[in-house]
């Protein structure tokens, strides 16, 4: 009994901040929607039964959150570590970029290719990761710098290749490699739809990292080193090697989530898929949101994918710009960094700390 | 001023039935544990919390603050122990902060607001220069600044919390001689503190407060260290009985390191020093003198340029942190909240450092939360820790309880070789006992501990041997017999013994 009481409020924790924020988002939504001339309630019921609460909605939001959970993780992964790792993005690209042309060029059966282009992948997205962490070690070049800028060379790059010699010649216009072969597709969950297995590799994801974060000696040191890097030094933990193990580890996360969107949707490389997606980012902000929390990321990314897929269908049914769907998303953000709540927060645990104290002197 | 009196009683007893008076240019100590109720009745006082029951009286008439302003504007002011200063401004920018002098309504005016300061400072003599810019000031300056802020906004009473736990033995001397003049300018002073030679030093009553209650007021001039202490815990305090030490064989032996800092500037010019088992060495110093400098390069945490250390037979010069913890080296680090802890980590993490890739904790790369826990538990009930669950932030202790809890997780390491540093700097009587006694029990037990502090008495307390540095090399080491505060001193401030 009091297990589960544990774990539920554990889980109200990580989770009442992002609910919060998200509440105060869309009262602020609702105030531009009656400004533009809409009724805010009908709008929001359009909006929530058209990506959460019909099951062909509930289904396209879920696809949608693919790619976003799994960049939030591996911004998860190496920002808890205090390593601000922005490119992403251009992980992600180069990761699956590497994976698909394994998975489309390399000879051999079906489940060793799959297993192969899932390696060379996720060791790609590392090695792009590990190469800022390089520069870093070596150059004391800022590893939010680089990463960011190595997302243009990363998005240029691929273009270059697909544009040239890696052209599927077949279309005359789509910038693309060609595509994936049938067997190697993540399979579908229900006939005609879109979603895949990809969702369940997702979540185990983030079990898998919650694991690493919570019980491993390396998620404990790499926590330690983000929360007080001295203190992780002086307890003997090799500042360098954490550094690099978790680039790696976000990067080679970031290669999965672009893998996902191709092998399970995509099925091929189209020319800066995930630019203009802006996945990356998305998950960037899911991460922020949950306070770098793998489950909290999880719940977020999902509600964010959930608003851009009802963003989208108020647009079509409703007239409103999807833009509203992003403004509503960008003031969850704002409120989620809104110092009030920090301080409540902060106020609340101060108090716990000194009836604590009191507690503990009797 | 006639008096201030001040009576309140609430449910969860922080203070309870308090009475409190100041007379003008009188220095008022209120002394008791951490925990006594001593922070609570200021913030009171000061208008950051309010009196469930009570009232405050200025000079005869009654007064409620809401919040600090309220309380300035009636002549209270306080001296935190954290400063609130702007570090990238000037001293004279950041005392004017909030009632800055004006050219016109939108012009700062600062050739004023440095005259203005420069005046206050020069009557009360603080001796400070107003045009240096506060990141740059030793910690002793700081609190001046701060001191001088609180002046600008014309208190009358001035409220120090434990003016003293952040500064050298030095620094605490003028800090002294501060308060005395404010208090012959006609201040009246209150000083929080735990630390009875600076009650004795100054103060001219003093109020001894233990679990939210009045236990006594007494004159200082007719009381002693002994009793005041005696009052403060509510038991007399023994001083403990040091048998004599039986060093054994050499643990760690330093030879001849040097370490030159940044720009050249020599930091260690040739250390050398031994420690044997069984033996407390203590070195002594005023800070920054290179004691923290010799004491990163033991751990690894710093790489000496050349000379070599030797651990329990094992070459350990160049080794990294934690191939030296292997080798058998502990280390409660001088500061706890950069160093010892991570204030957000919770006590368990902080717990598990340098003992996370210990088998007991750690199998094959995971760890074993259930054992740790059980341990830990264990440690803290051994070490008096009070806290309320593994799961709480460091942050959240008081800062005697994260220094035992440090304290506990190196000691618990049972290492050959224990490096302590400033063991207990800002905790009360109660604690530093405690720790004393664990320290002496590790001896004890075989272990060789080096001490560092910059509290002489404790120095001179627990060491066997001291060694004293002066600017980077040992300027001298005396037997516990022969080490007596008045040789320390010279030999501290670059003398030699046969002065």
């Amino acid at each position: 009994m009091t297990k589960i009481k544990n774990a539920a409020l554990h889980m109200f924790k990580v989770l009442w901040q992002p609910f919060l924020a998200i509440f105060l988002g869309l009262i602020v939504g609702a105030i531009v929607i009656l400004i533009v001339g809409h009724n805010p309630i009908t709008v929001y019921i359009t909006m929530f039964q058209k990506s959460f609460f019909t099951l062909h909605y509930l289904l396209q939001s879920l696809t949608r959150s693919v790619p976003i959970l799994v960049c939030s993780l591996a911004i998860v992964a190496s920002w808890r570590a205090g390593y601000i790792n922005l490119g992403v993005e251009g992980q992600m690209t180069v990761g699956s970029f590497v994976g698909t042309l394994v998975a489309v060029y390399m000879p051999g059966p079906t489940f060793v290719v799959i297993i192969a282009a899932v390696l060379c992948g996720m060791m790609a997205g590392a090695a792009y990761s590990l190469f800022a962490a390089f520069i870093y070690d070596k150059f004391n070049v800022s590893i939010v710098i680089s990463t960011l800028m190595m997302n243009y060379i990363a998005t240029y790059i691929t273009t270059y290749f697909i544009t040239f010699s890696l052209r599927d010649t077949s279309s005359v216009y789509a910038i693309q490699t060609k595509e994936i072969a049938m067997a190697m597709r993540l399979p579908r969950i229900l006939p005609g739809k879109p979603f895949n297995l990809g969702f369940f590799i997702a979540i185990a994801l983030v079990i898998l990292l919650m694991f690493v974060v919570s019980k491993t000696k390396f998620g404990y040191e790499s926590k330690m080193t983000g929360l007080n890097p001295v203190f992780a030094q002086y307890g003997g933990v090799k500042k360098t090697r954490v550094m690099y193990s978790t680039m790696a580890l976000s990067g080679a996360i970031a290669a999965c989530a672009g893998m996902l969107e191709i092998f399970g949707i995509k099925f091929r490389f189209v020319e800066s898929m995930f630019t203009s997606t802006g996945y990356a980012w998305t998950g960037l902000m899911a991460a922020l949101i949950s306070g770098l929390h793998p489950i909290g990321a999880g719940f977020t990314s999902i509600f964010l994918a959930g608003m851009q897929v009802g963003g989208q269908n108020i647009q079509l049914s409703t007239g409103i710009p999807v833009q509203v769907a992003t403004l509503i998303q960008s003031s969850i953000i704002l409120f989620v960094s809104v110092q009030l709540f920090a301080n409540w927060r902060k106020k609340s645990k101060l108090k716990a700390a000194a009836d604590s104290k009191k507690a503990g002197d009797e | 001023m006639k008096h201030i009196t001040k009576i309140y009683g609430n449910g969860v007893l922080a203070n309870d039935d308090m009475n409190l008076e100041l007379a003008e240019s009188e220095i008022l100590a209120v002394v008791g544990e951490n925990g006594a109720g001593k922070s609570t009745l200021m913030k009171i006082l000061y208008g950051l919390e309010h009196p469930t029951a009570g009232e405050i009286y200025i000079r005869g008439e009654k007064q409620v603050f809401k919040n600090p302003q309220d309380a300035m504007k009636s002549g209270i002011g306080m001296v935190q122990q954290n400063f609130m200063l702007l570090p990238p401004f000037t001293v004279a920018e950041n005392i004017v902060y909030g009632n800055e002098p004006r050219k016109s309504r939108f012009l700062f005016d600062r050739k004023k607001a440095k005259a203005e300061v420069d005046e206050l400072s020069e009557r009360y003599g603080l001796g400070i220069d107003s045009n240096l810019v506060v990141e740059d000031c030793p910690v002793g300056l700081q609190q001046r600044c701060e001191i001088l802020k609180v002046l600008y906004q014309n208190a009358d009473i001035i409220i120090f919390d434990e003016p003293s736990a952040v500064l050298t033995p030095q620094e605490v001397d003028s800090l002294l001689d501060t308060l005395r003049n404010l208090a012959k300018a006609g201040k009246s002073i209150i000083l929080i503190t735990h630390k009875l030679n600076e009650v004795m030093a100054v103060s001219d009553r003093c109020i001894v407060m233990r679990g939210g209650k009045h236990i006594a007021t007494v004159k200082t001039s007719e009381t002693s260290t002994k009793e005041l202490s005696a009052m403060m815990v509510g038991r007399e305090i023994v001083d403990a009985k040091i048998p004599q030490a039986t060093p054994g064989k050499t643990v760690l032996e330093v030879n001849d390191l040097v370490k030159t800092g940044e720009a050249g500037k020599p930091i260690l010019k040739g250390c050398s020093l031994h420690v044997n088992e069984g033996e407390i060495v203590g070195i002594a110093g005023v800070s920054g003198n290179g004691q923290t400098e010799l004491l990163h390069t033991i751990v690894g945490l710093m790489q000496a340029d050349s000379g070599n250390i030797v651990l329990d037979g094992k070459e350990i010069g160049g080794l990294d942190v934690r191939s030296i913890r292997e080798t058998g080296c502990a280390y409660v680090p001088e500061d706890r909240n950069t160093m010892g802890c991570a204030l957000k980590a919770t006590l368990s993490e902080t717990m598990l450092m340098a003992h996370q890739y210990e088998e007991m904790f750690n199998h094959k790369g995971i760890l074993k939360h259930k054992t740790a826990a059980e341990r830990f538990t264990a440690l803290l009930e051994q070490y008096d820790v009070k806290y309320s669950t593994l799961s709480q932030l460091s942050g959240e202790l008081s800062g005697g309880n994260l220094q035992k809890l440090i304290v506990a997780r190196e000691m618990s390491h049972h290492a050959k070789l224990l490096i302590v540093s400033e063991p207990t700097r800002g905790v009360d009587i109660g604690a530093m006992e405690f720790i004393h006694n664990q320290i002496l029990k590790q001896r004890a037990e075989g272990g060789a501990i080096l001490l560092v502090s910059s509290d002489l008495t404790e120095l001179l307390k627990l060491s066997d041997r001291i060694y004293v540095m002066y600017d980077g090399f040992i300027n001298g080491e005396l037997k516990r017999a022969e080490a007596k505060p008045e040789n320390v001193g010279i030999l501290m401030m670059g003398g030699s013994a046969d002065d």
